[in-house]
């Protein structure tokens, strides 16, 4: 049963790529991907009911399975390697020359692949990521069917891309699932690099040069977090001579010589997760069709980052490595939040909002205390859908109205009442209470607060992501006086993930306390909060969940309905000084002429719009990693 | 049981007509400075009296909606101060109603409306981080963030909190946008500004955003008599002193611009803010 499970989630997604990849008909692709999603969604909830495990699978078709990985991924980096050369980029050849080279010694002259461990590994950390992996990216898949259709339309292809495209998105997937699954490290190093390989291909879809120009930063940048990766894994071997996780997770906390290579391992992860000064990669994945980016931002890719971090936290606990982890990441809220604030592209602000929840998770791995990996675990469950909803949203209204412009979105209601409601209330989840967001970081404030370099951009960066989130919600809604709001034609296929994700994110902010006493706790060393009658409790604090929960729900509804009521109040149009003309919208300007009433929001410019500010934001986050990594020499 | 049932009683009923009661002394108070004779204490009461018995008009739905989530994020915030609860959980639950009203402000057309949302907006952002910072504080004297653990200190906070006070303070004059700060609205008439972010919510929407306005008041006031919670004495001087003080530098500073609060502000609050947290933190 187990062998049957771990097969569909890891392999599954790999057959399913390669049958879309071979079967070039766009009805039979729909029904593979949409096979898949079921399938492994429903794969995800089985693993997760039967709890966690340790299991090795029996090896496949007789092969014994470090030879199946040994030729994967040297299959995987000769194929990178192919595209360095393609792109003629000097510096990805070199690293991933350096690579291979050391791949192959140490997996065929330095492993001793007789050693007796569990290849996959589950706790409930793992099966929680299992489950985000598999539900959120089948449901991204899903919405990506009528997405990519729409998009091939604008571009006029003569032959069609998506079989491509389809067979790396759901790769990713599969890859994803192995990597928080396996146990082995060098399991955990070839899925990882099958996110950079998948990631690339994905970001350089369209083929202009912007497109390829994101993919190839995507891929050497993705290249260093892998060289830094390999070079953790040997000298761990070195140290311990074992390439199984758990042990090297038990062993860091011994001594500090397994210190460096944990620091690699988290360098690797912050690269991964596009943390400063690393930044530009994802915010380059932009240009991909939006389906790519939500996969990358939500559910995947960046979450592996954070999810090695997390997964290792027990072994860097208490030093300063740690310390410096929360610092590097408590800098990168901050500043990413800055950048935030002075875009008006729809896209990156999600993209910032991203790396900087994702800064805040490291943060809380490196507080590492039990109430601190709480808020790490929620943030990165809570977030995954409201990010994954958000995307989509943008996705779809950029298809509407040709832009992703937060100012061109001005009025949206008027035009997309639906997707702009749901876009909204994905705004809210992200920033207000009593939704799982906020929840996780009163958890991450509270737990930084011993931590003076750390609260201080916590508590900074935390105002600007309020301005930047609330600033868009009031544009979608600004609509012109009196315009009729029409009802809004929208595709099953493009509603389903849209209800499906808004659903979850609300439902599963709902469930908070159920998901941090069931999900969470057994992962703890100590629970780090006591649970009575929804009110989350520790010597720290207090979060009055159902209660507040319950009175703002009791508003709601009473504010839905007075607005309801308000259908009888008389209608008057927006007050213009009196100088209005007939038409609401315009007022009388010189020689009694209509002008038409314009507003702009204010997006900084002059404190966070300068080129600079970027330079040094990148050059300080430079020096941070600098120091965790030589920080543990 | 008893006791909170009452605590929740003062907080949805006294605290509006403390609130209220307080905005009037303020403007008997302002009349003083200014040699005028001023209106009654109870002015407040009969505006907002008058504002319910107007017509109802509205731009657009939204405002209404807005209004009524902001007045019960105001409620409820005051609610759980009463209940000395968690400290951030009463910052961000105030913050849903104070986002929402801009959210309402931003739905609509009007340039005042839309001009005075982002101004709100850039109010919102230069006072949060100061009254974390403070909670950060109150959190490394008495190891919770909750009120009731601060009632039972023996000394007042604020002889190891001054500088957070201070800090305390700008975020104060911000949040009751009293000039300098007052450029998101203000209770004099502007003509640059006409109301701010509140020129579009009218009659007896206007009516429930400023009784929000009052429970946000009392929180704020609330807040402060933390800093000497030990004796009733010290909390009647201390708010009264301070808010005094607000009404003082209201009435002898112009509006000046958002730059100039962000850039004043920010560096000020935030480095005595810190200050005061190395020192707390290195005892």
């Amino acid at each position: 049963m187990l062998n049957t499970i771990l097969f569909v989630l890891i392999l599954g997604p790999f057959i399913a790529g390669a049958l879309c990849f071979i079967i070039r008909s766009g009805h039979v692709r729909s029904f593979i991907v949409l096979a898949m999603g079921c399938l492994i969604a429903t794969a995800s909830i089985i693993l997760f009911i039967k709890g966690p495990f340790s299991h090795t699978p029996p090896p496949l078709l007789g092969i014994p399975t470090h030879f199946l990985v040994l030729w994967g991924d040297d299959l995987l980096l000769f194929v990178m390697l192919y595209f360095a050369f393609k792109h003629g980029h000097l510096f990805t050849k070199i690293l991933i020359i350096f690579q291979i080279v050391c791949l192959d010694y140490f997996e065929l002259f330095m492993v001793d692949h007789t050693e007796n461990f569990p290849l996959f590994f589950a706790d409930n950390l793992s099966l929680i990521m299992v489950l985000i992996i598999s539900i959120v990216g089948s449901l991204i898949c899903v919405f990506a069917i009528p997405y990519m259709n729409k998009h091939e339309e604008h571009q006029g292809l003569k032959k069609s891309r998506q079989p491509k495209f389809f067979a790396f998105l759901v790769v990713i997937i599969g890859a994803m699932n192995g990597l928080v699954l396996s146990n082995n490290i060098i399991f955990m190093y070839m899925f990882f690099e099958i996110t950079t390989l998948g990631s690339f291909m994905l970001i350089s879809h369209d083929q202009n040069e912007t497109a390829i120009n994101n993919a190839v930063r995507a891929l050497w940048m993705n290249c260093v977090a892998g060289a830094a990766f390999i070079i953790a894994m040997i000298w761990a071997y070195v140290i311990q001579g074992t390439v199984d996780a758990q042990k090297l997770i038990q062993a860091g906390h011994m001594g500090g010589i397994m210190l460096t290579p944990l620091a690699l391992l988290c360098f690797a992860a912050m690269v991964k997760a596009a943390q400063i000064p690393f930044q530009s990669w994802l915010l380059g994945a932009m240009v991909a069709p939006t389906p790519t980016s939500a996969l990358l931002h939500s559910s995947t890719m960046v979450k592996a980052g954070v999810y090695i971090a997390l997964r290792f936290a027990p072994g860097y606990a208490g030093t300063f490595l740690s310390q410096s982890l929360a610092v590097s990441g408590a800098f990168a809220f901050l500043a990413t939040s800055a950048m935030a604030i002075r875009e008006s592209n729809g896209k990156k602000v999600l993209a910032y909002s991203t790396i900087g929840n994702l800064g805040l998770i490291f943060a809380c791995a490196g507080i590492n205390t039990p109430e601190a990996i709480t808020a790490g675990i929620l943030l990165i469950i809570f977030h995954a859908f409201s990010k994954a909803l958000l995307f989509l949203c943008v996705g779809d209204i950029e298809q509407h109205i040709g832009s992703r412009d937060i100012e061109v979105m001005r009025g949206l209601y008027a035009r997309m009442p639906r997707t702009t409601l749901i876009a909204v209330l994905g705004i809210v989840t992200m920033m207000l209470p009593p939704f799982g967001v906020l929840l996780s970081k009163w958890m991450a404030i509270e737990a930084a607060s011993k931590h003076l370099f750390v609260i201080l951009p916590l508590a900074v960066g935390s105002a600007m992501m309020v301005v930047y989130w609330a600033r868009w919600a009031g544009i979608l809604l600004s609509a012109p006086h009196g315009l009729k709001v029409e009802p809004e034609k929208q595709g099953l296929l493009t509603r389903f993930p849209l209800l499906v994700l808004v659903w979850g994110a609300v439902v599963l902010s709902l469930c908070a306390p159920l998901v941090y006493s069931k999900l969470v706790v057994p992962i703890l060393s100590a629970p780090s909060f006591s649970i009575r009658a929804g009110i989350f409790e520790n010597p720290t604090g207090t979060f009055l969940f159902y209660p507040v929960m319950l009175i703002l729900a009791l508003g709601f509804i009473y504010a839905v309905y007075a607005a309801k009521k308000a259908r009888k109040a008389r209608l008057s149009g927006p007050y213009l000084c009196g100088a209005q003309t007939t038409d609401p919208e315009s007022f009388e300007g010189p020689m009694k002429k209509p002008v038409a009433v314009l507003s702009g929001a204010i997006y900084f410019e002059s404190i966070f719009g300068n080129q600079k500010l970027t330079v040094w934001v990148n050059i300080f986050g430079g020096m941070l990693l600098a120091l965790l990594v030589g920080g543990s020499l | 049981m008893i006791k909170g049932i009452i605590m929740v009683f003062i907080g949805v009923f006294v605290a509006p007509l403390l609130g209220g009661l307080i905005a009037g002394v303020d403007r008997r108070l302002t009349a003083w400075f200014q040699s005028r004779y001023g209106p009654p204490v109870w002015q407040p009461f009969f505006d907002v009296i008058k504002l319910f018995g107007k017509e109802r008009m509205v731009v657009n739905r939204w405002l209404v909606f807005c209004a009524h989530v902001y007045i019960t994020a105001a409620m409820l915030s005051v609610v759980l101060f009463f209940l000395q609860s968690d400290l951030l959980l009463i910052l961000f639950v105030q913050a849903v109603g104070a986002i929402f009203l801009v959210i309402g402000a931003l739905s609509t057309t009007s340039p005042y409306s839309q001009l005075g949302a982002n101004r709100e907006l850039i109010q919102i952002l230069t006072y949060e981080p100061l009254i974390i910072l403070a909670f950060v504080g109150i959190y490394l004297v008495t190891g919770s963030f909750r009120i009731s653990e601060i009632l039972v200190q023996t000394k007042p906070l604020l002889v190891s909190l001054p500088l957070l006070y201070i800090a305390l303070c700008y975020a104060l004059t911000i949040k009751l946008r009293k000039s300098p700060f007052d450029f998101s609205t203000s209770h004099h008439a502007h003509q640059e500004l006409v109301k701010g972010f509140l020129t579009e919510y009218s009659g007896p929407y206007l009516a429930l955003v400023e009784i929000g306005h009052w429970y946000e008041v009392v929180l704020i006031l609330g807040l402060c008599s933390l800093f000497w919670a030990t004796s009733w004495i010290g909390i009647i001087a201390l708010v009264g002193v301070t808010y005094f003080c607000e009404i003082l530098i209201d009435n002898v500073t112009a509006r000046l611009t958002w730059r100039w609060m962000l850039g004043y502000v920010w560096p000020m609050g935030l480095a005595m803010g810190f200050v005061n947290l190395i020192w707390l933190h290195g005892r």
